[in-house]
């Protein structure tokens, strides 16, 4: 096996193996079936619209977590995902509900206003960081909580908000502005804007591996000393990441909200921003190991619901994603200490030739 | 700081003062701890014996099997799903059910979760199915349209379906009572009130308890305060912010304080109790309540949202195939909300409330939903 | 006569494609202080860690008080009664000076009475004097290393290694370290001493050791060897092999600097300036070096002609263009190549390939990226080039820049570095601590970019490299040009004593400050610096 293919693939297959069989131990004590257990997990996604649950569930994690890898590629820890994606969701439904334009036109303007939204939502802890030295995590924390005092007032009767029953909810999205979704029947229907992570997925990958900006953000990321020796400006590299870490935060709610709620409400999926740093740090950052720890994230999500139905309660699988999350960094980290000595070893055997 | 505020309060009481002596010639005026407090006199109307009318006739099903998807927290959580567990089990105990599914949400889960467990339970053969909170409105609307053989009951929210029942209540109406309580047992004339989260549900608690507690005293100061803004639901399971806010509230010189606020109560009651101040329940009777046994010395009674009876109500009328006989709402009038008087503190006002609720009953009094500043 | 405190017979360590110690021997009698000196990278570092038990060495013996020892970890080591005492302080902030002590030696007189009394009879018989119930939080830096002493000397060292102890102390607490030193010596500990400040060996040392590229280069007592001496074997006396000059330097200033001046970042204008009226210049063609004992401003005017600090007074002019306060990457486009110090943390991303390190501090040059695009192409394709060029002895460009040797590495940024084909090159250190093939390389491609009109700014603290390669040389004393000389006339020996300020015959300045006085507030003032930084 190519080594490299090895490195990449080795730590999550170690870690989902190992969670499994830590989750099993917990489940062998509390006297639930294993075997039957993690039978029925698996066999759900055959079932009633779980594959496609899974499906939109990933679609929504893997923009999350884009949005937080790109800031930890150098080592900023936006914890206001969560925020800029809530205030970007509002303002996106508003701006949908509140403006007719032609179909194709009328969702991209809504994207549009999303994206700039979450990015202004972070530009202020970007701007503190890199002329004030205010640390990340801290501001973006308090406009986390910001972010939930400006959603509420926008969603007031006598602002944005239109009470139904015991709900508060923005105009309706009219049909112009909404995306539909591709249906499998009975099997539910994946959101179209799912086509959104795919682009984010690919605009990561173009950015990390082939513009000079994602190599000055690598460059930062690993070495902030070499990479002021070699003419990068951190504080423009700062500003610059957390806009657009900010920007594709600000796309999260979007698939939920253009292709089946039409509306941003009290009932808010709240908690993406948190998911996202999970699923980042299982991806590794990543383009494609996200794509693969939203997957898996979303699958646990999803059947883990099964649980329910045979009595072996769901908080299970809550442990079996802190399990995976905090064993792939573990073992990523061990296999990437074994291949630094094997590189120096073949190294050393060219010199000496 | 201290003597600025009370240099602000001295205007405001004088104000109030001659606010309330206009009001009412007939006041009767009592002298309390260092502030005055008019109250109007109670209605003169008789107590009304109006009491639920549904029939005794007994009903059967242990054929049944009753889902119920409860909001976060699910069973045990001291309030509000506790309430429609006591339902279930009073199906269970009077109606003979014995095959119950009970779910409940996980904190920040999607609404297609939600979805996904009403249908696995629609699936499974569950019928009727209950859904707690209002949260699963959009999931019981799909849900119904794909299974309309399946009676649904939706707790504290509307879905015009032929197969849903919209189980919901006059909250402002039980928490009218609470405002009445407090009017009469401040000493200050001052009086608090803890939302869990500045959402309609709950504005609704606020309304009743302003206009029950300016019915008893027009001039009395009313401390209003919400845990967390709309659309973080964490106000209602925050016990150290309603301890934080309550001691906000006294300090300010509220002397009794009501709430809408599900699991922080705990936190609510014991600034109450550390303070001097007493505290009015919600929801379910709480000075019974076994999580709050160290405070009901404070609790002098509870504003009742019967939840459990909708909920056992609702079962009971699937097994008759009468679900089109139960009330649009849940109020006095069917005896959906109420007051309860537990502990003894507040016996000598129940003429009164009584009074109060006879003119709610008969129409005579309207109960707004909206708050008034 | 007793048998020696510590005696290392051919120690041999070494590392992928360097020898850190080669065949090291090494003497340290009974009572003694020993110095053990040479540059960064010299092989003190590895040597001491060995004597501690943290590293292994591949061969050779270690004796302690006559007999034969067999280190496998640093618990080995204090048993035998060797204590080390790190350059970075290892105490608990939270926990008293007692407690610091006594932690992880509980075993030793227990954490109670017994434990204060051991520790308060050592504080009376050395004279490291602090007070055990205080917090290591509220303590000052000199407090702090007297602690971390009485750390190993708790549990029952005899021996004392003091790993550039001197470093973070400003000269009067160097001045009461070095008596508590003398006192202890007179009562019997044996102390190893590493340090490249040759005042402050000659001060204390009773006997001096000079390692240079991983051998010893001789053993001498102190009293037999000056300052010069001392510096010259340091870095080297034999000269290179004969320079081959093509030609005079152009005419074409390439460089100028005019007075330029750095203050520390927290200085009022009142402290002693880290680089004080700068002036020189440098024609295409020509190699100026740079001599100085380390931390007299090498490092800040390297970092501040490449943009990385910025100069608080005078001027830079690149090839005719004032580009005072120009930025880092508009210097490099400019022209300057840049040859870091500190080659891991400045001049690679070591968890990269070695095509993406290509790209560092270039990444906007046209021939590799339009605009925002890299053309991952181009850039390999120069890459393989480049390891061709350039020697680089590794078996793909795929391979991650940290596992290359130190030669490789700094091969690859010179090639790189030349390979913009710059105006100027700015090269600190370029050869420290590469084996001597890929220095002799190192030295042909700068001569040879030289001959073709580069211009290039040398620091070196190896004076053969600085005499073999420059056409001109600048002493550096305390951020000042203290003295020019002419290599082709000046022997190392004269490099030597005009590096401690004393001034050179051939100077320019005829400034008679004093120099003493002036290198103690020098001191003050970066230690200033780096102590502020250690906190």
């Amino acid at each position: 096996m190519n080594p490299r293919f090895r490195s990449a693939v080795l730590p999550p297959a170690i870690a989902v193996v190992f969670s499994v069989m830590l989750c099993s131990i917990v489940l062998a004590i509390s006297g639930a079936n294993v075997p039957r257990t993690l039978g029925v997990m698996v066999a759900q996604v055959g079932k009633d619209t779980t594959a496609v649950d899974i499906v939109n569930s990933a679609a929504v994690y893997y923009l999350a977590a884009v949005a937080v890898a790109i800031g930890f590629q150098m080592n900023l820890f936006n914890i206001g995902v969560e925020g800029q994606y809530r205030v970007a969701g509002i303002v996106a439904a508003v701006v949908g509900g509140g403006i007719a334009l032609p179909p194709v036109l009328h969702p991209l303007l809504i994207i549009v206003a999303a994206m700039f939204t979450g990015a202004a939502w972070a530009l202020i802890p970007a701007l503190l960081k890199a002329y004030r030295g205010v640390h990340e995590v801290i501001s973006t924390i308090m406009m986390n909580a910001i972010a939930l005092g400006v959603t509420a007032y926008l969603l007031r009767v006598d602002v944005f908000g239109e009470q139904r029953g015991n709900n508060v909810s923005t105009h309706t999205i009219p049909d112009s502005g909404t995306v539909g979704g591709f249906g499998f029947g009975s099997g539910g229907t994946v959101f179209g804007l799912l086509l959104l992570s795919v682009v984010v997925g690919v605009g990561y990958w173009m950015l990390l591996n082939r513009t000079r900006f994602g190599f000055e953000l690598i460059a930062s990321g690993q070495s902030p000393t070499a990479a002021a020796a070699g003419g990068i400006n951190a504080k423009r590299m700062i500003v610059s990441t957390m806009l657009i870490s900010g920007a594709i935060a600000g796309l999260i709610s979007l698939p939920e909200i253009l292709g089946r709620d039409h509306q941003f409400s009290l009932t808010f999926t709240a908690g993406y921003g948190f998911t996202g740093i999970a699923v980042a740090l299982l991806g590794r950052n990543h383009p494609g190991g996200i794509a693969f720890g939203a997957l898996l994230w979303a699958f646990l999500d999803r059947s883990g619901l099964a649980l329910d139905n045979i009595g072996v309660p769901r908080e299970i699988v809550t442990i079996m994603q802190g399990a995976i999350v905090l064993s792939v960094v573990v073992a990523y980290e061990a296999v990437r200490r074994m291949d630094l000595a094997a590189e120096k070893a073949e190294v050393g055997e060219v010199v000496a030739q | 700081m201290r003597r600025l505020r009370g240099l602000l309060a001295i205007p405001l009481l004088l104000l109030s003062l001659t606010a309330c002596v206009k009001d009412d010639p007939n006041a009767i005026s009592r002298i309390g701890k260092g502030a005055a407090c008019t109250r109007n006199s109670p209605p003169a109307a008789p107590p009304s014996s109006s009491s639920t009318t549904t029939s005794a006739e007994p009903v059967s099903a242990p054929n049944m099997r009753v889902g119920l998807a409860y909001d976060i927290g699910g069973r045990g959580d001291t309030s509000f799903n506790d309430l429609a567990a006591a339902g279930i089990d009073r199906a269970k105990a009077e109606l003979g059910v014995t095959d119950v599914r009970e779910l409940s949400a996980a904190a920040g889960e999607s609404p297609s979760a939600q979805v996904a467990r009403l249908r696995g339970m629609a699936l499974e053969g569950f019928n009727p199915i209950v859904a707690v909170g209002f949260a699963y409105t959009d999931g019981i609307k799909q849900v119904s349209k794909e299974f309309p053989n399946v009676k649904f009951g939706l707790v504290d929210s509307v879905v015009e379906a032929p197969n849903v029942s919209s189980l919901i209540f006059a909250e402002e109406q039980g928490s009218f009572f609470a405002g009445v309580m407090a009017a009469y047992k401040s000493r200050s004339c001052h009086v608090g009130f803890i939302g869990g989260v500045d959402i309609p549900l709950i504005h609704k608690f606020e309304a009743g308890f302003v206009q029950g507690a300016k019915a008893v005293a027009p001039g009395i100061q009313i401390e209003r305060k919400y845990l967390s803004p709309a659309g973080d639901t964490r106000g209602f399971n925050d016990p150290g912010k309603g301890n934080e806010a309550t001691r906000g509230q006294i300090d300010a010189g509220a002397d009794v304080i009501y709430h809408g606020a599900g699991a922080s109560a705990k936190g609510i009651f014991d600034a109450a109790k550390a303070g001097g101040a007493l505290g009015i329940g919600c929801d379910a009777d709480q000075y019974q309540q076994p999580t709050l046994a160290g405070v009901k010395d404070i609790i002098i009674g509870s504003a009742l949202k019967k939840v459990d009876v909708a909920v056992f109500d609702f079962i009971r009328a699937v097994a008759l195939g009468k679900t089109a006989d139960l009330p649009k709402v849940f109020d006095l009038r069917n005896d959906g909300v109420g007051y309860s008087a537990s502990g003894g503190k507040i016996n000598d006002m129940i003429p009164v409330l009584e009074a109060y609720k006879a003119q709610i009953v008969s129409g005579k009094l309207t109960v707004s939903q909206q708050p008034t500043r | 006569m007793t048998a020696a405190a510590v005696v290392l017979h051919r120690i041999t360590k070494a590392y992928p494609g360097v020898v850190a110690n080669n065949e090291v021997s090494l003497k340290v009698e009974r009572g003694e202080v020993h110095a053990l000196c040479g540059e960064n990278g010299a092989g003190k570092s590895t040597l001491m860690k060995i004597l501690y038990g943290m590293v292994q060495p591949d061969s050779g013996e270690i004796e302690v008080g006559g007999s034969p020892v067999d280190f496998r970890t640093p618990a080995d080591a204090i048993r035998a009664g060797i204590g080390m005492v790190h350059q970075h302080f290892m105490l608990a902030d939270n926990l008293t000076v007692l407690e610091n002590v006594v932690l992880g030696a509980e075993d030793i007189a227990g954490i109670g009475r017994a434990a204060r009394g051991r520790l308060q009879q050592l504080i009376t018989e050395t004279g490291l004097t602090v007070e055990p119930t205080l917090l290591a939080a509220e303590l000052g830096v000199a407090e702090r290393q007297r602690v971390e002493i009485l750390k190993v000397l708790y549990r029952g060292a005899k021996i004392i290694i003091l790993d550039e102890p001197t470093a973070v102390l400003v000269p009067q607490e160097v001045e009461e370290l070095f008596a508590t030193i003398e006192d202890m010596r007179d009562s019997g500990y044996t102390f190893v001493f590493i340090s490249h400040k040759l005042d402050e060996v000659r001060a204390i040392a009773d006997r001096i050791t000079v390692l240079r590229r991983g051998k010893v280069v001789g053993s001498v007592a102190t009293d037999k060897v000056t300052n010069a001496e001392l510096a010259e074997a340091m870095v080297g006396s034999e000269l290179p092999s004969p320079t081959l000059r093509g030609g005079e330097p152009g005419e074409r200033v390439v460089l100028q600097l005019e007075a330029l001046s750095l203050r520390s970042p927290g200085d009022d204008g009142t402290g002693v300036p880290l680089l004080d009226g700068i002036s020189l210049r440098i024609r295409s063609g020509e190699i100026v070096g740079i001599a100085g004992v380390e931390g007299n401003g090498q490092t800040e005017l390297v970092e501040t002609i490449m943009g990385m600090r910025q100069s608080t007074a005078g001027r830079l002019i690149l090839g005719g263009h004032d580009m005072s306060g120009a930025t880092t990457r508009e210097l490099r486009e400019a022209g300057i190549g840049f040859v870091p110090e500190d080659r891991i943390r400045h001049g690679l991303l070591p968890e990269q390939p070695l095509w993406m390190n290509r790209l560092l501090g270039h990444q906007t040059d046209e021939a590799l990226a339009g605009g925002q695009w890299l053309d991952i192409d181009a850039i390999k394709r120069d890459t393989e080039q480049l390891v061709r060029d350039y020697d680089v002895r590794t078996p793909d460009i795929e391979v991650l820049a940290g596992a290359l040797s130190g030669g490789n590495q700094q091969k690859l940024i010179i090639g790189r570095e030349l390979a913009g084909e710059p105006q100027l090159l700015v090269a600190a250190h370029p050869t420290r601590g590469v084996d001597v093939g890929a220095q002799a390389f190192l030295w042909e491609q700068i001569r040879q970019a030289r001959d073709a009109g580069l211009g290039v700014l040398l620091v070196s603290a190896d004076l053969d490299e600085l005499i073999g390669l420059s056409d001109t040389i600048k002493v550096m004393f305390c951020g000042r040009i203290l003295a020019e000389a002419d290599p082709s006339t000046v022997t190392p020996e004269e490099l030597g004593v005009a590096m401690t300020g004393a001034i050179l015959a051939a100077s320019t300045e005829d400034d008679s400050t004093d120099h003493l006085a002036h290198a103690h507030r020098y001191a003050d003032a970066r230690g200033g610096n780096r102590r502020g930084g250690q906190r």
